[in-house]
């Protein structure tokens, strides 16, 4: 037993040996993996200048949003400054605009008049652009990820874990970008679970939401006759 | 001005992608077989090294070139092969060899094949965590040191997840041995 073991230790042993080899690559092999490199340098070098030139843009847009939420604060701030001592005047004319740089320390009576409004005029938008972007996308990934496992539920002729799945959609995106698909396997799993009168009443919701849609003329056909 | 002429008279200093092409081919039989060794399978391992040297390229400017590059790519190869199975969300039964041998006779290079199908498949029946401790250190050679150093975890769990990692591959290689697998 104990000699078996050592001679099988020895076996290991060899077969590590030899795994430590490193074995060459085909040529064809190779040159498909350097060709495929060659391609991505390829792409890299036309999206250098992209980011490098896109940086700089970036790094604006973030000092505009940075400056917007300066001014923001140092408005709400005076504002509130403003309320407190009940300086607050809104009948009185504003006089000329302030300078950001003088508005560090805000006169009081100028406060409300100069301040509000420009927030909101220029800054705020690519604020909110670049602050709305990824979340955007990230909900839009997530909306097709729940959807995407509702389908599937679905296709699987599994109904109601695909109404469970359309429920969360609802209460996750209620405006979704996929709330029109969302509302179409409502209809369509209500109908496939034998809820006639569920689906009924679905696709007049759907049609009252989504008139033009050109799921409607089948969802109805679907709940009329389910499946 | 003397240091405008400083600048015009330096070497031209080779193209970072050159360097980087030219040290990904140098690697690249390293690189395939060790995705292989991590389980990559015979028709994912060009793809995943696409995906290693995609990972190289955008690091090759900030990367230390004095050092040996196979630890780094090991490293990134790992996290590759890993990414790829959270991916894949199953295993995927190994499908053998199709890279061809170059050994020496015919018979010693039918036996080396025939060794390495059944220690990448032995490796494949240890966990990953552990399957890439062992195979950087005893396949690679790397001491035990760098290989803690390389995924953050102490020499102690090194040597634990090593010896875990042998028993392992030795219960293995006797199963495949006893389902009659290639030697």
């Amino acid at each position: 037993m104990n000699r078996d073991d050592r001679a099988f230790n020895r076996e290991l042993e060899t077969l590590l040996e030899r795994g430590r080899a490193i074995r060459p690559l085909p040529d064809v092999v190779r040159a498909r993996a350097l060709a495929r490199a060659r391609a991505t340098i390829a792409k890299g070098a036309e999206a250098v200048p992209a980011p490098t030139a896109a940086n700089p843009a970036r790094s604006v847009g973030r000092r505009i949003a940075l400056a917007a939420a300066f001014t923001l604060l140092i408005g709400g701030a005076g504002a509130v400054a403003a309320i407190r001592g009940g300086m607050l005047e809104r009948s009185r004319p504003a006089p000329a605009p302030v300078a950001p740089a003088a508005r560090v320390a805000p006169p009081r009576p100028q406060i409300p008049a100069a301040v509000t409004p420009e927030p909101e005029s220029t800054p705020k938008p690519i604020e909110k652009r670049h602050a709305a972007r990824p979340t955007a996308q990230e909900s839009y990934a997530a909306e097709l990820v729940l959807l995407h496992r509702a389908h599937v539920a679905y296709a699987s002729r599994d109904f109601s874990s695909a109404l469970v799945l359309v429920a969360e959609h609802a209460r996750r995106f209620p405006n979704g970008r996929l709330a029109e698909e969302r509302e179409a396997l409502r209809v369509r799993s209500l109908a496939g679970s034998g809820r006639t009168a569920d689906a009924r009443r679905a696709v007049a919701a759907f049609a009252t939401r989504f008139p033009r849609s050109v799921l409607l003329p089948r969802l109805q056909e679907t709940a009329g006759t389910p499946d | 001005m003397g240091y405008l002429r400083l600048v015009h008279s330096a070497e031209p200093a080779p193209a970072p992608e050159t360097s980087c092409l030219e040290a990904y081919n140098r690697d690249l039989d390293y690189l395939f077989e060790t995705l292989q060794r991590l389980g990559a399978g015979a028709r994912e391992v060009e793809d995943l090294a696409q995906e290693v040297f995609v990972v190289l390229h955008r690091h090759w400017p900030a990367l230390d070139t004095t050092r040996p590059l196979r630890p780094y790519l090991f490293g990134v190869a790992f996290r590759v092969v890993c990414a790829h199975r959270r991916r894949r969300k199953r295993e995927v039964p190994w499908l053998g060899l199709d890279a061809e041998d170059s050994g020496s006779s015919p018979e010693g290079q039918l036996q080396s094949k025939e060794s390495v199908a059944l220690l990448m498949a032995a490796l494949e029946r240890v966990p990953l965590p552990r399957r890439a401790v062992l195979v950087m250190h005893e396949l690679d050679g790397v001491p035990i040191a760098d290989v803690a150093e390389r995924f953050s975890i102490s020499r102690f769990g090194a040597y634990a997840r090593l010896r875990k990692a042998h028993r392992e591959l030795a219960s293995a290689v006797r199963r495949l041995l006893k389902e009659g697998a290639p030697r």
